[in-house]
């Protein structure tokens, strides 16, 4: 493992049942502290099972994973304290005040309810939630629980972040709200792995992207280097269309 | 790990109490379904005890036989009596017609000169155990008396086999009572200087007797009723029901992407099922203690006799704690199970109301074909409702129960063992 290095994914594959073609086919990855790494593909390309794998939901087919230091498979239980995930799905409670969500979440994450107010209150009032803090989350526009969900990630301020596209479906003000909080959340020491379709944002908010597309990655580097090296690009968006083609994806 | 259990009791608690229509299954459906099948039941009995069942009368023999069955059934609390349809006087003919019709349960024709009959044949029986016919002539017997009893042939088997039986016997007293009169009669011609037999000495015959009382093992007199049945036999129902709003909890949790969040937290995932479990036991043993209260005091307002619990309340603490963990085991492995909530919604709701059928919730499994009862042994529910018989009904104690309560817990740890390795393999596949 490199010095800087948090996260190393060695030969990763992962084949599901009833399935002949693998979601994850042989990916090697090295991502260092501190970076905002963009993992991008189309619809079905393995970014949503590669992010699942390295948050220890499902075990891989084969190959090796190092978090900080440690194995993926033998020692999940150091790994899962210091990681943080925001799904694509609101993963929240609707029946639940945002506030009694955060609460609920901050509790299986450890944290001891004085410190937990805390954090829950300064987040709240940070994404602009405190007023309807104590409105159930099924009363909530999509933007407002993108909001909630990426608060209920990152309350326990991990070391690795993961982000699913975490963006999707919000409008302009909620979108930059988010990302915003996220380059602070990264420069206080975050590394943030992140999945979008959204390229603008990827170039924007990225310091390292890898295009991946049935399950291999494709391509890899700064978002400039990436534009820089792809004929006629001025944008990820071109890069990523050379790459992967332009063929329709289910 | 104390702290997540407690914050994982608490949310589990909120999304129950915000579940209008989970709450409204769990406590009022078992409510209203012991008010209704108590109060059907006990209707249906009081109409038989208190009115009494519809019985026509022919009395076409006009002397004792008649006469005697007539004030028989007029003085009967089990039966209304009626010797008219329609304002006319009962004829075979028109008693058939009406019974057929549903106006009577049962119809009851005595034939011309049966007591005639009874009295030839008593005399002819003197005469030829005394030998004193002047002829000689063994006379042939007279033909036999037939009472016809008309049954209604929408009435159930069991019922009526309960009300001819207890007619032979009333018609057969009677036919003694005259041929014993008869018997009397033809002592004192053949043997003059006799003293007359007192007209109630063939009482004396009955030597054989029946009391009917209801073993129990309480001190306490434990009748068995609608009450006694049904507030046991709907509360556990309630309580299985639960699996159906556990299961919709733990598939909602699944599709709404939270056990996603969940499985990458420093938590086990088994911390989340141990809150689910505990909040659902608490709720069932509410369920039963409402259930209790219907029983003990709401169905009493409504003139319906109170639940009597038997002595044992550690043995129905125990029961019932071993039929909550056996209910929300079930609602774990079925929500593990099924793939989507509605899949879920049909699996729960099926699978209790067959496991309640065989169970005995609906009809009582002592009356069902063999074959039936044998499987109605493999349900968790008989199991429970054997246990409350057994208190509520049998005055027995905690230790009576003990195989009823191991059992339900075994079962409880059975589901919980599915629902792990179903979880394992989706997880690990």
């Amino acid at each position: 493992m490199s010095n800087s290095a948090i996260i190393e994914i060695h030969n990763l594959s992962k084949t599901f049942k009833n399935t002949s073609e693998p979601a994850v086919n042989g990916i090697s990855l090295s991502i260092n502290r501190n970076e905002i790494f963009g993992l991008l593909g189309p619809n079905g390309a393995g970014k949503t099972t590669t992010i699942s794998i390295l948050c220890g939901l499902f075990p891989p087919t084969s190959g090796t994973i190092t978090i900080d230091g440690k194995s993926l498979v033998h020692d999940i239980a150091a790994i899962k304290p210091i990681v943080g995930i925001v799904p694509q799905d609101i993963a929240l409670y609707p029946t639940l005040t945002a506030r009694e969500n955060l609460n609920f979440y901050g509790h299986m994450y450890g944290l001891k309810s004085k410190d937990l107010k805390n954090k829950i209150e300064m987040w709240l009032h940070k994404l602009g939630l405190t007023e309807s803090a104590n409105r159930l989350i099924n009363t909530y526009s999509g933007g407002m629980k993108r909001r909630v969900n990426l608060i209920a990630g990152v309350i326990h301020n991990p070391k690795i972040l993961f982000l699913d596209e975490p963006t999707v479906g919000v409008d302009v003000q909620s979108r930059n709200v988010i990302i915003e909080h996220l380059k602070e959340i990264n420069k206080e020491g975050t590394t943030i792995i992140y999945t979008s379709h959204h390229m603008e944002e990827a170039a924007d908010f990225c310091t390292q992207v890898s295009i991946i597309d049935h399950g291999k990655i494709l391509t890899q580097g700064t978002p400039g280097e990436l534009i820089a090296n792809t004929p006629g690009a001025d944008n990820l968006e071109k890069v990523f269309l050379h790459v992967t083609k332009r063929k329709l994806r289910d | 790990m104390i702290r997540k259990l407690l914050a994982t009791v608490k949310k589990e608690a909120l999304l129950l109490l915000r579940d209008k229509v989970g709450l409204s299954i769990l406590f009022l459906m078992p409510m209203i379904l012991i008010f209704v099948m108590t109060l059907i039941q006990d209707a249906a009995f009081k109409t038989i005890n208190e009115k009494g069942i519809p019985i026509v009368f022919v009395n076409n023999d006009n002397d004792s036989l008649g006469i005697l069955i007539e004030q028989g059934l007029r003085h009967n609390d089990l039966c209304t009596f009626y010797d008219s349809i329609d304002g006319k006087p009962a004829t075979m003919e028109l008693a058939k017609l009406a019974v057929a019709e549903g106006k009577f349960l049962v119809g009851i024709v005595i034939p011309k000169g049966a007591t005639d009959a009874i009295r030839k044949n008593v005399t002819e029986l003197v005469n030829e155990t005394m030998n004193t016919d002047s002829t000689g002539v063994k006379s042939q017997s007279t033909d036999s008396v037939e009472v016809t009893i008309m049954i209604d042939p929408v009435a159930k088997k069991s019922f009526l086999i309960s009300v001819t039986s207890n007619l032979h016997e009333f018609i057969s007293e009677v036919k003694t009572k005259i041929m014993f009169q008869a018997f009397a009669d033809q002592i004192i011609e053949v043997i003059p200087g006799k003293p007359a037999t007192p007209s109630t000495a063939y009482k004396r015959t009955q030597i054989i007797k029946y009391k009917e009382i209801y073993a129990s093992k309480s001190e306490e007199k434990i009748v068995p009723n609608a009450v006694q049945h049904n507030v046991p036999a709907w509360t556990i129902f309630a309580m299985f029901f639960i699996a159906i709003p556990l299961s919709g909890s733990i598939m909602k949790e699944r599709n709404e992407g939270s056990v996603f969040r969940l499985h990458t937290m420093p938590s086990p995932y088994l911390l989340l099922v141990i809150g689910k479990i505990i909040v659902y036991v608490i709720v069932c043993l509410i369920q039963f203690l409402l259930m209790l209260s219907v029983g003990l005091i709401f169905l009493p307002m409504l003139g319906l006799p109170a639940l009597v619990l038997g002595h044992s309340y550690i043995g129905i603490f125990v029961l019932t704690l071993a039929t909550a963990f056996a209910a929300t085991g079930y609602g774990v492995m079925v929500g593990t199970l099924a793939a989507t909530e509605h899949q879920g919604a049909i699996m729960g709701a099926l699978s209790i109301l067959l496991l309640s059928a065989l169970g005995g919730i609906w009809v009582p499994s002592y009356v069902m074909p063999e074959v039936m009862r044998n499987i109605s042994t493999y349900s968790p529910l008989n199991w429970a409702l054997t246990g409350f018989y057994k208190l509520f009904l049998r005055g027995a104690g905690v230790t009576d129960i003990l195989t009823d309560a191991i059992k339900l817990f075994a079962f409880f740890i059975a589901t919980m063992a599915v629902a792990s390795i179903t979880n394992r393999i989706n997880r690990t596949t």
